[in-house]
């Protein structure tokens, strides 16, 4: 079970109290009639599914109830850094020279 | 031990040497829902305190005022006494009556922090006196208030009060066979 | 007492006689002896047969270790556990033991026919000996296997112990209070920080129990121990004993399994026989200690035969002389010093054998001064005795020759092939091991984990390197979570940590094909079948292990995984760093599954949410239902009616008068803020800012991937506020989904959402007696049509209780649902009973509920859809705001495959018989006598009798269904097809004029 950070309350909590959401800064479209049927496609069914650092998305559901993001390293399962919802996303060089 | 819904009336659940279990009267509960930009003017209109960290408590008058995340704020008053809900507010908010989702039960006695390690992942030292958190406890959301050391409130949803609250009768025995 | 026993020595009370039993007989030890110390007491070894062989063993070790010694305890009715290691069951009057494996007797036993037919059983007897003929394994193989393998016997009546959970939050835990593990725990707690200290044993002290003539800071071992034991305490220090560390995960979570029960006479009142704990640690220091390894010789499985480690315990703990005339044979130091106490203690010592050559002249003078005769450069043939052992042979080793043997009599032989630090826990936590060639073996290396190795657990052999290392891990630790820490330094006198070398086999003159030297004891593995594995093609050690089964029984490779590489290392021509290590899983030891499940059995299994009607429904006879956490009414059974009786007697008289259900378990989500329209528009497929407050719409919920999420309805009660309904099951994943979208999509909308559910019980009044009903009680509110119509809602006073009153319907006739707060759902719900007599009110559950609706063709979200249905598929693609510039799903519907012709589409089916109800589930083809496998088109969703249609009435997902009204498709059953054809899906009503009443 691990510990994640939760960026709006700033406390490192116990998993059990978040719900992962699937993968991070996958933007949907602000007019979805201008998306081809390719990209559409690629926007609902498409994930990187990447090996090390992952950008990806939790909910601390039974906390503030906040959605929120996360780069976790899919080997380790460990997670690098978790930032708030709408804000950029880290330089991944910066994160893995710190962690590793 | 298994507590039926219809078991569930204020006044004594549980009680041993370590702990004591009781269900509270019904109070008036409300669910605040504002932006930080309209904290302020919605607080002055509603002319409630509302803090801004997460997890703190302010009290006006018997009204507590609980932030519950960025933009969501729990108040518990006394039944009847609401005033603030019929009150005009300009700004952008959404107040929700949610008196009678939740039971509300009061966790005290000497090992009460320890009751809440039986189904509480979360440390309850990390929730401190005069604080209250929303949380989990034995697979339901709960929010957890911490009056004092010893002194805990727990409101949660009113079908998933007899299975937690069938712990915490348990956890009261438990305890004190220690 | 018996001339085994030593008195005086040890730690049990030799003035505490204990009795029990084992297999009948009855035993005396001494409180404070575990179930082998007594039995060895006794003069017992023969305490099991062998997993394969049934080959008979005693223990070889006296901890958790203990691969053979396993028995059956029974501690009352309901409370028996095979597989319990002899060596860590404490004794108590009235317990009873068994012996296991056996057939029909311990020292009579006809399983032990497998040991001549060795042959069969050798590595991947599996894979060859049952190959053929194919037709065998069902009738021979299997159940031939199966009575021959396995240890004790699964208990078949209910556990009627309890067992319970903790989570813990400590800031230094530390696994093992052995000399390392205490001063670990001292240092760090010196700091103030928050430590738990936990064994897996009966008490505190690891090896100092074994050594008591160690001097600590000038005090004898076991007052220090005393001492240090108090001081921690006094220091606020979490001592647990009897409690394993089983499993180590991320970030310092550690699974801890505390026995409180097992080691007592009475069961103290409302105290659970185990307690999983769940420890978050900000340090944690594993001071764990070393396992001994058993040296690799023809016969080393005798009973009698055991780690020279566990004899020194048995004596120096338990006051226990395992055997009068004892043989030793070692490559290690260590073994000296239990052959000494015990030869102080009366025991005579018949040999001891060092295969090495040069061995410490202090040791050798000890020798000689106990006239204990000394064979260096020797090794171990082999032993006799058939339930114990009663000679070794021994041999002389000379330049890579073995000599003539000779048989030393003995009844116990001692063995030591060096020590293995436990890496079990560090293992779990992927950490990684280095190999250190001096002592061939691996040690910890590269660590995943906020953690530090203390002692012998990393290397460092003796007391007084424990101690040391404990306390500079203690305080390392202590540093790491901001402490300022010091290591105090102690000085441990009359300290033995000696040296060792490392053996594959011992050297023998016997053919290799004959050897019987067991590797891993308790899956009957010997040294021979690991070479043939490596032989018959095994590269890797983990296609070794699985080949032979080395180190995958209950005891997990603790003592055959350094002995099984070494020699699977020795047969590949690799070195042992290359061959590696097979994985260690958790658990440390096994652990029951009692400690596992905690509260979560009997009522207390899994959250059962009620709603506040619930009681009345039990106290009237309703049949229940789970529907997602929930529990509701199914129907209410009148005497000697089965369900479709009572359905259609539910479902005739909502229809003619009046039906009442308990609707509260409805999602309820408040929609509420300025932008409250403008989310709805986005989120729902419908339009929502034509509907004026005080009217309620179906609402349909889409995916972006365009397929039907949910529905419900939902009633705008202001302008900025909305009071949304889900389904049952949905509450929870639709809040979510909104949340989703609101927060990390249109974070700009000034719009919220408060879930609502259990504010409010719901009462739902259906037949054309509903107004009548209500009439009197909503305080002079008009009902009539032109006032609250179809699809309106209306905040009211209801019985003197606010109320959401909604006139809609889900059964096709005049409708309300009834908000009160929950708190005084039961009254009205009551009242409402009394006051509907004239009207004959019938209350229904949920079956009539889904048949109502089907009647009408109103789909059930998650029955009549699939998860791939879009609302044109479902026949709702009148509720798509198709002018909306966007809602979620709204894109997807214009992709290709989900506007092709022929996908299934919703409708009616009805069978041509007229009787036949069709199976929920049941597959649709359109030519029954094509050959298989059949073109399936489709499959039927609800099936029902229909007491309003007078026949069975059936609801289908078909492909290009709404085209094809009126023709005959065919249901394939197992004892015949049927006909049956396709049809609106609205059976009743159809121009809805029922709802006008």
């Amino acid at each position: 079970m691990l510990l994640i950070r939760c960026p709006y309350c700033d406390e490192t909590l116990p998993e059990l109290e978040f719900a992962y959401a699937g993968e991070a800064h996958i933007a949907r479209a602000l007019d979805p009639s201008s998306v081809t049927d390719e990209d559409w496609r690629d926007f609902l069914f498409i994930r990187s599914n990447a090996k090390g650092p992952h950008y990806e998305r939790w909910r601390h559901v039974h906390g503030c109830g906040r959605f929120f993001n996360a780069v976790r390293d899919t080997v380790t399962d460990r997670f690098l850094t978790t930032y708030k919802a709408g804000e950029a996303k880290p330089d991944l060089e910066t994160l893995t020279g710190d962690a590793r | 031990m298994t507590i039926h819904p219809h078991d569930l009336t204020p006044g004594k659940i549980a009680e041993s040497a370590a702990c004591k279990v009781h269900m509270l009267d019904p109070v008036a509960r409300f669910s605040l829902r504002a932006h930080e930009p309209e904290r302020k003017a919605v607080a002055d209109a509603l002319e409630l305190d509302l803090p801004w960290y997460v997890g703190d408590v302010a009290k006006t008058g018997e009204t507590e005022v609980l932030n519950l995340g960025p933009d969501e704020w729990l108040i518990v008053a006394p039944e009847g006494q609401t005033d603030f809900a019929s009150r005009t507010v300009d700004a952008p908010h959404a107040l929700t009556d949610i008196s009678d989702r939740e039971l509300t039960f009061r966790i005290t006695g000497p090992r009460a922090s320890d009751l809440l390690t039986l189904g509480c992942p979360r440390d309850p030292d990390s929730i401190k006196p005069g604080q209250g958190r929303r949380t989990l406890f034995d697979s339901a959301t709960v929010v957890l208030w911490r009056d004092g050391e010893n002194d805990f409130r727990m409101d949660i949803w009113r079908s998933f009060a007899p299975h937690a609250v069938s712990l915490l009768a348990l956890g009261c025995a438990e305890l004190a066979a220690e | 007492m018996s001339k085994f026993r030593v008195a005086g020595r040890g730690r049990v009370r030799h003035d505490a006689p204990v009795s029990f039993t084992f297999d009948g007989r009855t035993i005396e030890g001494r409180q404070g002896d575990t179930v082998a110390s007594a039995l060895l007491a006794n003069g017992t070894h023969l305490m099991g047969r062998s997993f394969k062989y049934h080959r008979p063993r005693g223990p070889v070790a006296a901890g958790s270790e203990e691969p053979n010694a396993l028995i059956g305890t029974r501690r009352g009715k309901g409370q028996y556990e095979p597989n319990t290691r002899a060596t860590m069951q404490e004794i108590w009057p009235g317990l009873t033991t068994t012996s296991q494996n056996k057939y029909p007797h311990l020292k009579f036993d006809l399983g032990a026919v497998n040991d001549r037919a060795y042959m069969l059983f050798s590595a991947g007897f599996y894979y060859k000996t049952f190959m053929w003929p194919a037709s065998f394994w069902d009738k021979v193989y299997e159940p031939f296997i199966r009575a021959a393998a396995g240890l004790g016997v699964s208990p078949t009546e209910e556990d009627v112990d309890t067992y319970a959970s903790r989570y813990l939050h400590t800031d230094v835990l530390v696994v093992g209070a052995g000399p390392a593990g205490l001063e670990a725990a001292r240092a760090a707690a010196s700091t103030g920080l928050r430590v738990t200290l936990v064994d897996e044993h009966a008490e505190m002290g690891g090896a100092l129990l074994s050594e008591p003539h160690v001097q600590i800071d000038r005090l004898p071992a076991w007052d220090w121990l005393a001492e240090q034991i108090a001081e921690l305490q006094d220091m606020g220090v979490k001592l647990m004993t009897r409690t394993t560390a089983i499993g180590y995960y991320h970030q310092n979570m550690v699974g801890l399994c505390q026995k409180l029960t097992d080691h007592l006479e009475t069961q103290p009142h409302d105290t659970p026989r185990e307690r999983l704990w769940r420890v978050r640690a900000g340090q944690v220091i594993l001071a764990q200690g070393a396992l001994e390894k058993p040296l690799v010789f023809d016969g080393n499985d005798r009973p009698g035969v055991m780690l020279a480690g566990a004899a020194q315990t048995y004596l120096n703990r338990f006051g226990v002389r395992v055997g009068d005339e004892i043989a030793v044979v070692t490559s290690h130091d260590s073994a000296y010093h239990a052959a000494f106490d015990l030869a102080d203690c009366g025991s005579r010592i018949a040999v001891i054998v060092d295969t090495r050559a040069l061995v410490d002249d202090a040791l050798v003078a000890e020798c000689a001064r106990r006239g204990i005769p000394l064979k260096r450069s020797h090794t171990v043939t082999g032993t006799a005795g058939r339930l114990r052992v009663k000679s070794v042979t021994v041999n002389a080793v000379e330049g890579g020759h073995v000599g003539k043997g000779r048989a030393y009599k003995c009844d116990a032989l001692l063995m030591c092939g060096g020590w293995t630090p436990s890496l079990h826990l560090f293992s779990h936590t992927k950490g990684s091991l280095k190999w250190d060639a001096d002592a061939q073996t691996f040690l910890p290396d590269r660590m995943t984990e906020a953690c530090q190795i203390a002692g012998a657990g990393r290397g460092l052999w003796g007391i007084s390197a424990a101690l040391q290392d404990g306390a500079t891990m203690g305080a390392e630790a202590a540093r790491a979570l901001g402490r300022d820490a010091a290591a105090r330094a102690l000085h441990a006198a009359h300290d033995r940590p000696g040296t060792g070398a490392s053996h594959t086999e011992l050297p023998t003159d016997q053919p290799a094909s004959r050897a019987k030297a067991f590797v891993d004891f308790q899956n009957d593995v010997t040294a021979k079948d690991l070479r043939l594995a490596v032989k018959e093609g095994m590269r890797s050690i983990e296609h070794v292990k699985r080949y032979t089964t080395n180190g995958m029984a209950t005891d997990q490779g603790k003592m055959s995984n350094i002995n099984g590489l070494n020699i699977a290392a020795d047969a590949l021509g690799k070195p042992a760093p290359q061959v590696g290590l097979t994985t260690f899983r958790p658990p440390y030891t096994p652990t029951s599954f009692g400690a596992f499940a905690g509260y979560h059995r009997g009522d207390h299994f899994e959250l059962t949410r009620r709603t506040p009607i619930d009681g009345w429904a039990e106290d009237n006879g309703a049949v229940f239902e789970p529907v997602s956490l929930w529990r509701r009414a199914r129907y209410f059974p009148r005497p000697g009616e089965d369900m479709d009786a009572a359905v259609s007697r539910e479902c005739r008289a909502t229809r003619a008068s009046l039906g009442i259900f308990d609707a509260s378990t409805l999602g309820k989500i408040e929609v509420v803020g300025p932008d409250a329209a403008a989310f709805m528009n986005r989120m729902y497929t419908n339009p929502w800012d034509k509907l004026a407050p005080g009217r309620a719409r179906y609402g349909l919920l889409l995916g972006d991937d365009g397929y039907i999420r949910d529905d419900g309805v939902i009633g705008r009660l202001a302008d900025d506020r909305f009071h949304v309904t889900t389904t049952t099951g949905g509450a929870a994943r639709v809040l979510n989904m909104m949340e989703d979208y609101l927060q990390t999509e249109w974070s700009d909308l000034k719009v919220w959402l408060t879930s609502t559910t259990e504010n409010w019980a719901v009462i739902a009044l259906n037949g054309p007696n509903a107004r009548k009903l209500i009439a009197p009680f909503v305080d002079g509110l008009d009902l009539g049509d032109d006032a609250l119509p179809h699809m309106s809602v209306t905040e009211c006073t209801f019985m003197g209780h606010p109320c959401r009153l909604f006139r809609i319907s889900f059964t096709g006739e005049l409708g309300f649902e009834i908000n009160v707060p929950a708190r005084h759902g039961r009254a009205v719900w009551d009242k409402l009973i009394e006051a509907a007599a004239e009207y004959d009110i019938t209350p229904y559950g949920t079956e009539t509920m889904h048949v109502l609706r089907a009647e009408k063709g109103f789909i059930i979200v998650g029955q009549d859809t699939d998860g791939t249905v879009t609302p044109d598929d479902a026949g709702l693609g009148w509720a798509l705001g198709r002018k909306k510039a966007d809602f979620v799903g709204k894109r997807a519907l214009m992709r290709p495959d989900l506007v092709l012709a022929n996908r299934k589409q919703l409708v009616g089916l009805l069978t041509d018989d007229g009787e036949t109800k069709l199976e929920e589930g049941a597959q649709i083809v359109l030519d029954p006598d094509q050959p298989k496998p059949m073109v399936i088109v489709g499959h039927v969703t609800s099936s029902y009798n229909s007491d309003a249609a007078g026949r069975p009435i059936a609801l289908a997902l078909i492909e290009g269904g709404q085209g094809k009204m009126g023709e005959t498709v065919h249901i394939p059953m197992p004892d015949r097809t049927i006909a049956a054809k396709i049809t609106s899906p609205q059976f009743y009503d159809p121009n809805n004029d029922r709802l006008k009443l």
